[in-house]
C-alpha cells in the first residue's frame, strides 16, 4: 500500500512538472504579451515597449524565465500577478475555494438527485420511470451549459422577479448572499452532471442486476430491501464513486461558462481573464493549482475505493 | 433622456477661446462646470451600484490603456484638464492656462486647495514629476508617445507649472487630460511595489478614493472627504460590479440590482423600453467601429482595390445589422466630433458597387479574389458585421473569409504593423489630433498601424497640430479626411451609441461622449 502510495506520488510530482512546463512554453508560443495589453492601442514607442518587457522580465532566455518561476515556485513563491500586482497564491486560492464550494455543491447535487434517479431506472428497467429518467437525461446533456443557465436566469427574472445578487459573497462574508449567488450556477451544472451520473447509474444498476448473485439473491427469495441494500448497492457505489472523482474534476473543468454567465470570482473566470491578460505568473499558478488538484482527486477516489472495496486493499 | 448635441460653434469657439491665437496671450478662468453642472437640489449620501461590461486588468493610470481602466480611474485621478464633451480642454486641477505667443510655452496656475487621497497637498512639483514619468519612455507608460510632445517641464513655484514644447501642440491642453495626463505624489514609483500598490490604493485627487478592488468582481469607492470642489461629491460611494454577460446585466438592473449601466450592446435598449423606473439616455460617442486597410498587405498594396472595398460597403446595412441602427454612420470621424472636425458628408464619396467593380478591373482583378477579414473574438457586433460586408463585397467579386481571432493575437498584429484586412474598434479624446496623429502618422513621429506611408497625410497632420487658429486647424484636418477617404487606410463604419440605464432614484447623471464614469461626479440618489 504504501509503495503503492509513493509511487502515486512520484508520478504526481513528474506529471506536475511536466504539465508546467507545457503549459509555461505553451502559453508564451501564443502570440501576444502583457505588454501588448497594457499599451492597448496606444501602442507606438518601442522604447516604451522595450521598459515595460524588461520590466516583466519578457527579454530574458525562456529557459531562465522557467526555471527563476520554478524555483520560486518550489519555495512557495508563486509570484505576483502582472495585472495587479497581488501574490498568485492569494488570487489562485481564494479564487480555487469559491469554485469549490460550487463544485462541492453541484456534485452533491448531482449524487442526491442523479444517483437514485439512475438505480430507480436501473431497477425498472424499459418501465416508465426509466424512460422518464432517460428523457430527462437526454434533455439536460444535449443542452449546453451556457443555454441552461441562462435560461434559468432569465426564468427566474421574469418570473419570480429574483436575480443573483451583483456581487459574489464568500460563504464567510454573507452566507444567504452567498447561497444566491451560487444557487444558478450549481443547478445550471448539476442539471447537466445529475444527468451524467443518473446514466451511470441506471448503467451500473443494470449490470449489476444481471449478474447470477443478485438473480440468485432475489430466487432465494430475499425482501427487496436485502436484495438492492446488500447486494446491489454495495456493487454499485464502488463505481459510482470512482465517477464522483471524474465528475468532479470535471466540474471543475466547465466552471468556467458558468462562472463568466454568473460573474463568479472562481478559479474558471480568473483562469480566462488571466489567458485574456496574458498575465502569465497567474495563468502558471493557476494551471499547477488545476493539476495538483486533479492528481489529489485521483488519490483520494483510489483511496476511497480500497476503502470500499476490500479487494483493492490488499493491491 | 439626455441628448448630447456639440454645436460647431460651440466646439470651436472652445478650442478657440483655449487655445489662443499666437500673440494673444491670455489667461482663462476655470468654468465652475466640470463633470457636469451641480445640482443645488442634491441630497447627499447612499451608494450607487454600476454595473460594467469590462473590468479594467488593473487601476494604474500610468501604466495601463484601454477604456475600461480609464473608465473608472477618471472618478480617482486627474489631469490638469478635463475634456469637456464640448470638444474643448478645460481646466480641471489648473486654474488658469496661458500660452505663449509662439504657442511653445504653457503656463499653468494650480488649483490651491488640492490634496491627494494620501492627504498631501498637491504642488507644482507633483505636476512636474508626473509629466516627466510618463513622457520618460523607459517608464513603460502607453501615454509616452502623447506626452513626447513635452521638451521641459518646470515649477517655478508651487503653484505654477510651465510646460515648453519643442514645437507647437495645439492639442496639448487636451494630452494633459484624464486618460494618461493625471497627477499622483511626487516618488509614487520610487517604491518597487508602487504599481501593485495602484490596485488596492488610490493616490490621486479626485472625488473618490478606492476602497477595494476585488478582481473578477468589483470596484468600490469612497467618497474622498478632503475633496477640492466644495460640497461635491454627492455620492458616499460606488460600487462598480462586473457582469461579463449581457443577459446578466440585463437581468440585473431589470430586478433593480443595478442603479445604472452602460449597454455594452446598445440594441439591448429595445428589451428594458418596457421596464417601469427606468431611464434610457441616448448619447453620440466617441467610439468608433471600422475595418482598416494595411497598405503593406499584398492583396491591399494597390490603392485601386482600397478604393473598390471602401466604394463596395453600405455603411448604413453593416450598422443596421451589428447594432440595429443604435448608432450613426461616419464618414471619416467619429460621431461626436462630427460636426466640429468631420469632413462634410456630401464631400465623401458614397456607396458604388458598379465603380467598385471597375476599379478592380482597372487593377486587374475583374475576375474577383478571395480575402480574408479579421475579427476579434469577444467583440459582438463584428460576425453580423463579417456576414453583411461578405455578402457586399461578393457583388463586386471579392470572396471574404471571416477569420477570429483573440484579442491578445489582434493587438499583437496591431502593435507589430501587420494589421491586413480587419475590424478594429477604438475610441478617442474629442480632440482631431489625439484621433488621428499616432495612428496614422509615419514614424517615428507616429506608429502609421496600417503602413499608410502617406507623406501628403504627414504633413496634414503636422500642420493640424501646429496651427493656433482653429479654422486652419479644421481645413487641414478636413482634407486630411478626404486624403484617407481616397486612399482608403481604413472605412469608419459607425458610432455605436452610449445607452446608459438609470432607476429612477437616479439624479443628475449625465453621459460623457467617451463613454468614462465622468458623470457620477455630480450624480445624486433621490430619498
Amino acid at each position: 500500500m504504501l509503495g503503492a502510495l509513493a509511487s502515486r506520488f512520484g508520478a504526481a510530482a513528474a506529471t506536475a512538472v511536466l504539465s508546467t512546463a507545457a503549459v509555461f512554453l505553451l502559453i508564451r508560443a501564443v502570440p501576444g504579451d502583457v505588454v501588448g495589453e497594457m499599451l492597448g492601442q496606444s501602442a507606438g514607442d518601442p522604447a516604451a515597449e522595450e521598459a515595460l518587457r524588461a520590466f516583466f522580465g519578457l527579454d530574458r532566455p525562456l529557459w531562465r524565465q522557467y526555471l527563476g518561476w520554478a524555483a520560486d515556485a518550489l519555495r512557495g513563491d508563486l509570484g505576483a500577478s502582472w495585472r495587479q500586482g497581488l501574490p498568485v497564491a492569494g488570487i489562485v486560492g481564494e479564487a480555487f475555494l469559491v469554485t469549490l464550494q460550487i463544485g462541492l455543491a453541484t456534485l452533491a447535487l448531482a449524487l442526491l438527485a442523479g444517483v437514485p434517479l439512475g438505480i430507480v431506472a436501473g431497477v425498472r428497467q424499459g418501465r416508465w420511470p426509466d424512460l422518464a429518467v432517460e428523457a430527462f437525461s437526454l434533455v439536460a446533456l444535449s443542452a449546453p451549459v451556457f443555454w441552461t443557465g441562462m435560461v434559468l436566469l432569465i426564468a427566474a427574472g421574469a418570473w419570480l422577479g429574483w436575480s443573483p445578487p451583483l456581487v459574489y459573497a464568500g460563504p464567510g462574508e454573507d452566507l444567504s448572499d452567498n447561497l444566491e449567488s451560487i444557487a444558478l450556477p450549481v443547478l445550471a451544472l448539476g442539471l447537466l452532471q445529475a444527468a451524467a451520473y443518473a446514466q451511470f447509474a441506471r448503467q451500473q444498476t443494470a449490470r449489476v442486476m444481471r449478474q447470477d448473485f443478485v438473480r440468485a439473491a432475489v430466487a432465494r427469495g430475499l425482501p427487496p430491501r436485502a436484495v438492492y441494500g446488500r447486494h446491489l448497492l454495495r456493487n454499485v457505489a464502488i463505481p459510482l464513486v470512482t465517477f464522483a472523482g471524474v465528475i468532479l474534476v470535471q466540474i471543475l473543468g466547465g466552471v468556467v461558462v458558468v462562472e463568466t454567465l454568473f460573474a463568479i470570482p472562481g478559479l474558471g473566470r480568473t483562469l480566462l481573464a488571466a489567458i485574456q491578460a496574458r498575465d502569465y505568473p497567474v495563468l502558471q499558478g493557476a494551471l499547477l493549482l488545476a493539476v495538483l488538484v486533479a492528481l489529489l482527486v485521483n488519490l483520494l477516489v483510489d483511496l476511497l475505493y480500497a476503502a470500499i472495496d476490500p479487494r483493492v486493499r490488499g493491491a | 433622456m439626455w441628448t448630447l448635441a456639440i454645436s460647431r460653434r460651440a466646439a470651436l469657439l472652445g478650442t478657440a477661446g483655449l487655445l489662443a491665437a499666437p500673440g494673444l496671450p491670455h489667461a482663462q478662468e476655470a468654468p465652475p462646470d466640470v463633470y457636469g453642472p451641480a445640482d443645488p437640489q442634491a441630497r447627499r449620501g447612499g451608494t450607487l451600484t454600476v454595473a460594467i461590461a469590462n473590468e479594467p486588468p488593473n487601476l494604474d493610470p500610468f501604466h495601463q490603456a484601454g477604456d475600461a481602466r480609464t473608465a473608472v480611474t477618471v472618478l480617482m485621478y486627474q489631469g490638469l484638464m478635463y475634456e469637456h464633451p464640448s470638444g474643448d480642454a478645460r481646466p480641471l486641477l489648473a486654474e488658469s492656462m496661458q500660452a505663449s505667443p509662439d504657442g511653445l510655452t504653457y503656463t499653468f496656475r494650480l488649483r490651491r486647495n488640492v490634496r491627494f487621497h494620501t492627504g498631501q497637498p498637491m504642488t507644482a512639483a507633483d505636476v512636474k514629476y508626473s509629466y516627466d514619468y510618463i513622457r520618460d519612455s523607459s517608464n513603460g507608460s502607453p501615454g509616452a508617445t502623447d506626452f513626447a510632445a513635452i521638451a521641459e517641464t518646470a515649477a517655478p513655484d508651487d503653484h505654477t507649472v510651465v510646460i515648453r514644447l519643442s514645437r507647437p501642440n495645439a492639442s496639448l491642453p487636451m494630452t494633459l487630460t484624464n486618460r494618461y495626463g493625471c497627477v499622483v505624489p511626487r516618488d509614487t514609483f520610487a517604491r518597487p511595489d508602487a504599481r501593485a500598490r495602484l490596485s488596492q490604493q488610490s493616490v490621486g485627487t479626485g472625488p473618490f478614493r478606492l476602497a477595494e478592488f476585488r478582481p473578477q468582481s468589483h470596484i468600490r469607492m469612497a467618497r474622498f472627504p478632503q475633496y477640492w470642489e466644495e460640497g461635491q461629491p454627492y455620492l458616499d460611494g460606488i460600487l462598480f460590479s462586473v457582469q461579463p454577460n449581457a443577459a446578466s446585466l440585463l437581468v440585473a438592473v431589470r430586478n433593480r440590482r443595478a442603479d445604472v449601466a452602460l449597454l455594452a450592446r446598445p440594441q439591448d435598449a429595445e428589451q428594458l423600453r418596457d421596464v417601469q423606473g427606468l431611464t434610457i439616455g441616448t448619447a453620440p460617442s466617441l467610439r468608433q467601429c471600422a475595418l482598416d486597410l494595411d497598405s503593406g498587405h499584398a492583396q491591399l498594396r494597390d490603392v485601386r482595390v482600397r478604393r473598390a472595398i471602401a466604394l463596395a460597403i453600405d455603411k448604413r446595412a453593416v450598422m443596421q445589422a451589428s447594432i440595429g441602427g443604435h448608432g450613426a454612420v461616419l464618414g471619416t470621424t467619429v460621431a461626436a466630433m462630427q460636426e466640429s472636425w468631420g469632413a462634410p458628408f456630401d464631400e465623401l464619396p458614397t456607396q458604388r458597387p458598379d465603380r467598385a467593380r471597375a476599379l478592380l478591373a482597372e487593377a486587374g482583378l475583374g475576375d474577383g479574389f478571395p480575402l480574408d477579414l479579421v475579427g476579434i473574438i469577444g467583440f459582438e457586433w463584428m460576425d453580423p458585421a463579417a456576414v453583411t460586408i461578405a455578402q457586399q463585397l461578393q457583388r463586386v467579386g471579392i470572396r471574404l473569409n471571416i477569420q477570429r481571432v483573440e484579442l491578445g493575437v489582434w493587438l499583437n498584429a496591431f502593435r507589430t504593423r501587420n494589421m491586413r484586412f480587419t475590424f478594429n474598434d477604438w475610441g478617442t479624446q474629442p480632440d482631431p489630433h489625439i484621433l488621428y496623429y499616432r495612428h496614422f502618422r509615419s514614424p517615428p513621429q507616429g506608429a502609421d498601424f496600417r503602413n499608410w506611408a502617406n507623406a501628403d497625410a504627414d504633413r496634414l497632420l503636422d500642420r493640424g497640430m501646429e496651427a493656433s487658429d482653429p479654422a486652419e486647424r479644421r481645413r487641414a484636418y478636413v482634407e486630411l479626411q478626404k486624403l484617407m477617404s481616397d486612399t482608403v487606410p481604413t472605412i469608419m463604419l459607425f458610432s455605436p451609441n452610449l445607452v446608459t440605464v438609470t432607476q429612477s432614484r437616479v439624479r443628475n447623471y449625465a453621459q460623457h461622449p467617451t463613454g468614462w464614469w465622468f458623470g457620477l461626479a455630480r450624480t445624486w440618489i433621490a430619498a
